[in-house]
């Protein structure tokens, strides 16, 4: 079986991972495949082969460079080892346009995709979850699982496995920052106060090798030792191993069938010339908007609103009773730390997570410019030693999200515009949700030692939470041109799966880049088991 | 949860001092199953096929389940009261108990959990209870949330209700009302679980559909026992105060205050009606 995989992301990862342990498949893997700018490879390279105290200052200033503000997010857009390549257009933004606010640099065109800057966190969908799609969480089990014993995988067995089980087994954390720490012992100290108001606490579960962080502090930044996991890593091992080929500099424009034999038509980015690659299979793993894009440009759903779900993302700034001593992210992991979960039902289903990040050069130079004068230093400094993040997120059924709508482009060499815009919902409920979350984390503030700052909680913008998709969900029995089966096929394809989160049913408040991998995964092992039998 | 036939069935129940865990091992022992309690103070000497020693507050040993298919987990230490400690022994001890349970391949684990386990609760019992549950959950295994358990000699809650109905004047908390369940009821449910082909992982309540008020329950006692049916309405909030105060003064009390808060501040329904309908599970309703 030749099989062609679009995408080199987390979703193009659990597809290769089935695949190469499943099949003896033929791989091509077809990838715009932005890279890191070479003088900051070369010197997150030289960094990698020295320990922290030997890093010359100028390597540590290229690839240090902290998030960016921009004019309409809060959050800032993170940079990696000091580039935006994850981020940055390649050619698979051309034709983007967004209004309202909603966040355009939405899909990534570089090797690994997002995954080169993610938050790294890991955590299975809660059971419940699955109680709105067309399989249970039983049936992914062995994928989420198939996965966890592939990458690297910290984490510890606390309170949040009562919902979000590990499984398999994973390295420990190293050890948290002063601040999560206490705020863990306050949750310990008080587990009962803070259960009554519907609020768990525990550590984070990373895709990261906690045995090996030697706690530099730059996570955010990028790690320089690879600690943290990309999808790059899974795609240059089975480079290495000869499992897959890797085609990159390709942009892909145009998916169908022809007597049922699947084709890609992509344009060189060298070039400029389309090309035709062929295959018994094709998976498409662009992201959940690069693939809604490829997809309605393929079976020309031109002008139609396409809604992507989203788990919205909001800010939640708290400050502790009681400073932290050392206000420096060097001897730590400063990755999310912990998580504070708040089950709004008994089942599970209606769940929001609140991820806890310790200081980081990211939250000094993000503070309000009137606190960066020197007369105003000191105050800006005491209120960063008592500074906690919280990134929080609400399940994709309480969230807005946002629309797409793709216009038929003037050449068959060029992406099809697509235009995203605010979904026509006046927000009410999403509002009233975050007004419930605020209550409970208002509620347990004395017990856990910090206390949310009210003035500064605020919803991001649309698509900044990078939790969406659903375009075209599974569905048992799916409705033509909407919908996809069970392993990502939508009307009239029969070889082209989709194999992103453009297939998710919903999607929950919960980390969803394993997820993503988890029924990526599921669905390559289904159609290599088919093709098998 | 599905019990193949591959083993003869062996049940373990931990909790065997207790008021429900003896009951039960009793039942099951005269329904001719074949069922090893596991408690504290057994020696060496006994035959592991009968009782196991066991303790909430140690991890199980390797060896603690074998051969074990089906474990009904009803231990519970009511009589540590401090929450931390409390956490730790119940909790802490009954995930490792499951955990073990399920390493060591048996095929079904029964948790005993209480009707003041349910979403929203704030009684301390009941949180700790609901936190076992998610974990029995999450492993794909089976609930029991039994209501007020009464009948004859009767344990636990009914047993401090059984004391208050005795004297004079009975105390009677408005609107207070609670889930009741025949102990003869409680066995056979469990018994039906434990041999059932396949129960679904879920929570089932184990209790009549319709809550007793609490002023019917406590002149039922009195009057079974032949006592006075003078009563006293007495808002509840105020003694609920009084407890909490008495307790921060280490004054040994029949009640505690956690215990009052189950009774006023019950669970609204009786979950897994749908499975207990499957399995033919029937509560009959409050008398005595």
């Amino acid at each position: 079986m030749k099989v062609i995989i679009v995408g080199a992301g987390p979703a193009a990862a659990g597809v290769a991972l089935a695949l190469t342990s499943t099949s003896n498949a033929t791989i091509q893997v077809l990838d715009v495949g932005g890279r890191l700018e070479e003088a900051n490879d070369q010197a997150r390279a030289r960094m990698s082969k020295a320990s922290p105290e030997d890093w010359a200052a100028a390597d540590l200033r290229a690839v240090s460079q902290t998030a960016i503000v921009s004019e309409h997010h809060r959050i800032p857009e993170k940079r990696n080892f000091g580039s935006d390549f994850s981020f940055g257009n390649f050619g698979q933004l051309d034709g983007l346009s967004s209004e309202g606010g909603v966040n355009s640099r939405v899909i990534s065109g570089a090797y690994g995709g997002f995954s080169n800057t993610w938050g790294a966190q890991l955590m299975v969908f809660s059971d419940a979850t699955f109680d709105g799609w067309p399989f249970p969480r039983s049936e992914l089990e062995p994928d989420y699982r198939a996965i966890l014993a592939t990458i690297p995988y910290s984490g510890e067995v606390d309170d949040l496995a009562e919902y979000f089980p590990l499984w398999g087994p994973a390295d420990p954390l190293p050890s948290l920052s002063e601040g999560p720490e206490r705020i863990l012992r306050g949750y310990e100290r008080h587990r009962l106060q803070v259960r009554r108001q519907g609020v768990l606490l525990g550590k984070a579960r990373l895709a990261f090798k906690g045995r090996d962080c030697v706690s530099c502090g730059l996570c955010m930044t990028g790690c320089p030792y690879s600690v943290i996991y990309s999808a790059s890593q899974t795609f240059d091992d089975l480079v290495r191993r000869r499992r897959i080929d890797y085609t990159g500099g390709y942009l892909a424009l145009r998916l169908g069938e022809e007597d049922g034999r699947p084709f890609v038509a992509a344009r060189s980015l060298a070039s400029g010339e389309v090309e035709i690659f062929r295959a018994d299979k094709v998976f498409v793993a662009c992201g959940a908007l690069g693939t809604t894009r490829l997809v309605a440009q393929s079976l020309g759903l031109w002008s139609r609103r396409i809604h992507m779900k989203e788990s919205a993302q909001f800010l939640m700034p708290m400050l502790a009773l009681r400073g932290i001593k050392d206000l420096s992210q060097d001897g730590t992991f400063t990755l999310n730390q912990f998580n504070i979960v708040m089950p709004f039902d008994e089942s599970g289903h209606d769940i929001v997570q609140i991820h806890g990040y310790p200081f980081n050069a990211a939250m000094d130079e993000a503070l309000p410019s009137p606190l960066t004068i020197p007369v105003f230093r000191g105050l800006g400094t005491m209120l960063l030693r008592r500074l906690t993040v919280g990134l929080g997120y609400l399940p994709s059924w309480w969230s807005p999200g946002f629309d797409v709508s793709v216009e038929r482009p003037d050449s068959d060499s060029r992406l099809a515009s697509i235009a995203l815009s605010p979904s026509t919902g006046d927000g009410s409920q999403t509002r009233r949700k975050l007004r419930a979350v605020t209550r409970r984390l208002v509620m347990v503030a004395p017990s856990l030692g910090v206390l949310p700052v009210l003035s500064q909680i605020s919803l991001s913008a649309p698509a900044k939470s990078y939790h969406f998709g659903g375009s075209f969900p599974h569905s048992r029995t799916p409705k033509e041109g909407e919908e996809t089966d069970l392993v990502g096929r939508l009307y009239p394809w029969r070889n082209i799966h989709l194999a992103d989160a453009s297939v998710f049913p919903t999607v929950p408040a919960t980390t969803f880049t394993l997820s993503i991998m988890a029924n990526a995964h599921r669905i390559a092992r289904s159609v290599a088991k088919d093709d098998r039998d | 949860m599905t019990v193949t036939e591959s083993r003869r069935p062996l049940i373990g129940v931990t909790g065997s001092s207790g008021y429900l865990g003896r009951t039960l091992v009793a039942h099951l022992r005269a329904a001719d199953l074949e069922v090893v309690e596991y408690r504290r103070g057994v020696d060496d000497e006994m035959n592991p096929g009968v009782a196991r020693s066991f303790d909430l507050a140690r991890p199980p040993d390797a060896d603690t389940f074998q051969g074990v298919t089906c474990l009904v987990h009803a231990a519970w230490d009511l009589h540590e009261t401090d929450p931390l400690r409390a956490w730790e022994r119940n909790v802490e001890g009954s995930k490792q108990v499951i955990a073990a349970a399920v390493a060591a391949g048996i095929e079904r684990v029964i948790f005993v959990s209480s009707m003041s386990a349910y979403f929203g609760t704030r009684q301390d019992y009941g949180l700790m209870k609901l936190a076992v549950e998610r974990t029995v959950l999450e492993m794909d295994h089976v609930v029991v949330r039994p209501g007020l358990v009464y009948g004859d000699n009767p344990g636990g809650m009914a047993q401090t209700l059984s004391k208050l109905a005795g004297l004079p004047v009975i105390p009677i908390f408005r609107g207070a009302h609670l889930f009741t369940l025949h102990v003869d009821d409680f066995v056979a449910a469990v018994t039906t679980l434990v041999e059932a082909e396949s129960v679904p992982s879920s929570v089932i309540g184990l209790a009549h559909d319709t809550p007793t008020p609490f002023r019917e329950i406590m002149l039922a006692m009195a009057s079974s026992a032949g006592n006075s049916k003078k009563t006293l309405t007495i808002p509840w909030h105020v003694v609920l105060g009084l407890l909490r105060v008495l307790e921060r003064l280490n004054v040994p009390l029949p009640v505690r205050s956690d215990s009052l808060l189950g009774l006023v501040r019950s669970a609204a329904i009786v979950p897994g009606r749908d499975v207990a309908e499957y399995l033919a599970l029937s509560f009959r309703e409050f008398t005595l």
